[in-house]
């Protein structure tokens, strides 16, 4: 016996009415390819180190949350079904959790969260931040 | 003596992912979004979460009837004598949509197996059962176990015997599913915590059984959608 899920049936209606942009974002795709073997499961590999999940993704799982639970900004459901989509083209070949990580930010400058230039130039500012001895 | 407090190995180095995963939550946080302190209290909780409070509540309920039949009737309540308030223990404090107060716990029978899936995205018992696995997020479980759930479970090295019946609960935004498998054979006169230590996370999806000896998941398949969504 299966139980379906009745509530998948009117999302899913729902959900093939959206129209995802899932173009190429520029400052992703540049992580992507600068990202290239130097995912968490490559790093932890050449460090020897056997925690399975990056230290950023407990950070990322609470970013998902807050932005559900707490501004109401982008619902879990919404979310999830678009990073179904991403993966799936997009960022196929980047592994999991920073997919997962590329497909949420993705999704936040799709629907206007944050700005494409300003995740560019944050970047760099964390990039240097980090990098301080 | 000095190898003894030798440090445990770290990556000491800054990925691209760790720059952006931070980029984004503190663009988010400038933009108000959120607040530090929010995200803080949900860092909190995440690190608070794991698989062993359901694998006691299922020790428990082996080890004793009556609370077995709380299990299955208030799955809820019964979480508390594991420690886990689905209501209060969130940092919102009421619950939340994403892990809403209703547990249940499918007993598994000799004639009766139990699977657990989430058709629509990836929901999961989370404060009992932790974070969900990379596989459990994929379409094509979540696509294939509720049209064919013998055959991935005999992918996952699990067969189901003609004469069982695999039922496949479907989790969803109201309600969520932990299994609990019987008690294997070999076990007998066994402490809470040894029955604990065999109750896998992947024994409460319902993808393996508890064996003696047995304590950590198998590495795990991750297969992508032969039919992507929207193709």
């Amino acid at each position: 016996m299966t139980s379906i899920n009745p509530e998948k049936i009117e999302l899913d209606e729902e959900m093939s009415k959206r129209d995802l942009d899932n173009s190429p974002i520029a400052v992703l795709e540049e992580i992507k390819k600068e990202g290239q073997g130097r995912a968490w499961q490559d790093l932890s590999k050449k460090w020897g180190v056997d925690n399975p999940d990056p230290p950023w993704k407990v950070t990322l799982e609470a970013t998902c949350d807050v932005l559900s639970e707490v501004s109401c900004a982008l619902s879990g459901v919404e979310r999830r079904w678009e990073e179904d989509d991403l993966v799936e083209e997009l960022y196929k070949d980047v592994p999991y959790p920073e997919r997962q990580l590329l497909a949420l930010a993705h999704t936040m400058i799709r629907r206007g969260l944050i700005d494409e230039e300003d995740l560019r130039k944050h970047m760099k500012v964390v990039d240097k931040r980090l990098h301080m001895v | 003596m000095a190898d003894k407090h030798k440090a445990a190995p770290m990556v000491d180095e800054v990925s691209e992912f760790e720059i952006l995963e931070i980029a984004v939550r503190e663009l988010a946080i400038e933009k108000g979004l959120f607040t530090q302190e929010d995200h803080n209290a949900w860092t909190d909780y995440m690190h608070t979460l794991s698989p062993v409070p359901a694998a006691r509540l299922v020790a428990k309920a082996w080890l004793d009837p009556e609370y077995k039949k709380l299990a299955i009737e208030d799955g809820v309540k019964a979480s508390l004598e594991v420690g886990i308030d689905w209501v209060k223990q969130m940092p919102t404090q009421f619950g939340t949509p994403s892990d809403y107060c209703n547990l249940r716990v499918m007993a598994d029978t000799p004639t009766l197996k139990h699977v657990v899936v989430c058709t629509l995205c990836s929901c999961y018992p989370r404060p009992i059962l932790g974070q969900s696995p990379e596989w459990y997020r994929t379409p094509n479980y979540r696509r294939r176990l509720v049209r064919w759930p013998r055959q991935v479970l005999s992918e996952f090295g699990l067969q189901i015997p003609d004469d069982v019946e695999v039922r496949v609960v479907d989790s969803n935004q109201k309600t969520r599913y932990i299994v609990m498998p019987e008690r294997p054979e070999g076990t007998e006169g066994w402490t809470e915590d040894q029955l604990t230590e065999i109750v896998t996370r992947d024994c409460l999806i319902g993808v393996a059984l508890p064996k003696p000896g047995k304590t950590a998941n198998d590495p795990r398949p991750v297969r992508k959608a032969l039919k992507p969504y929207g193709h």
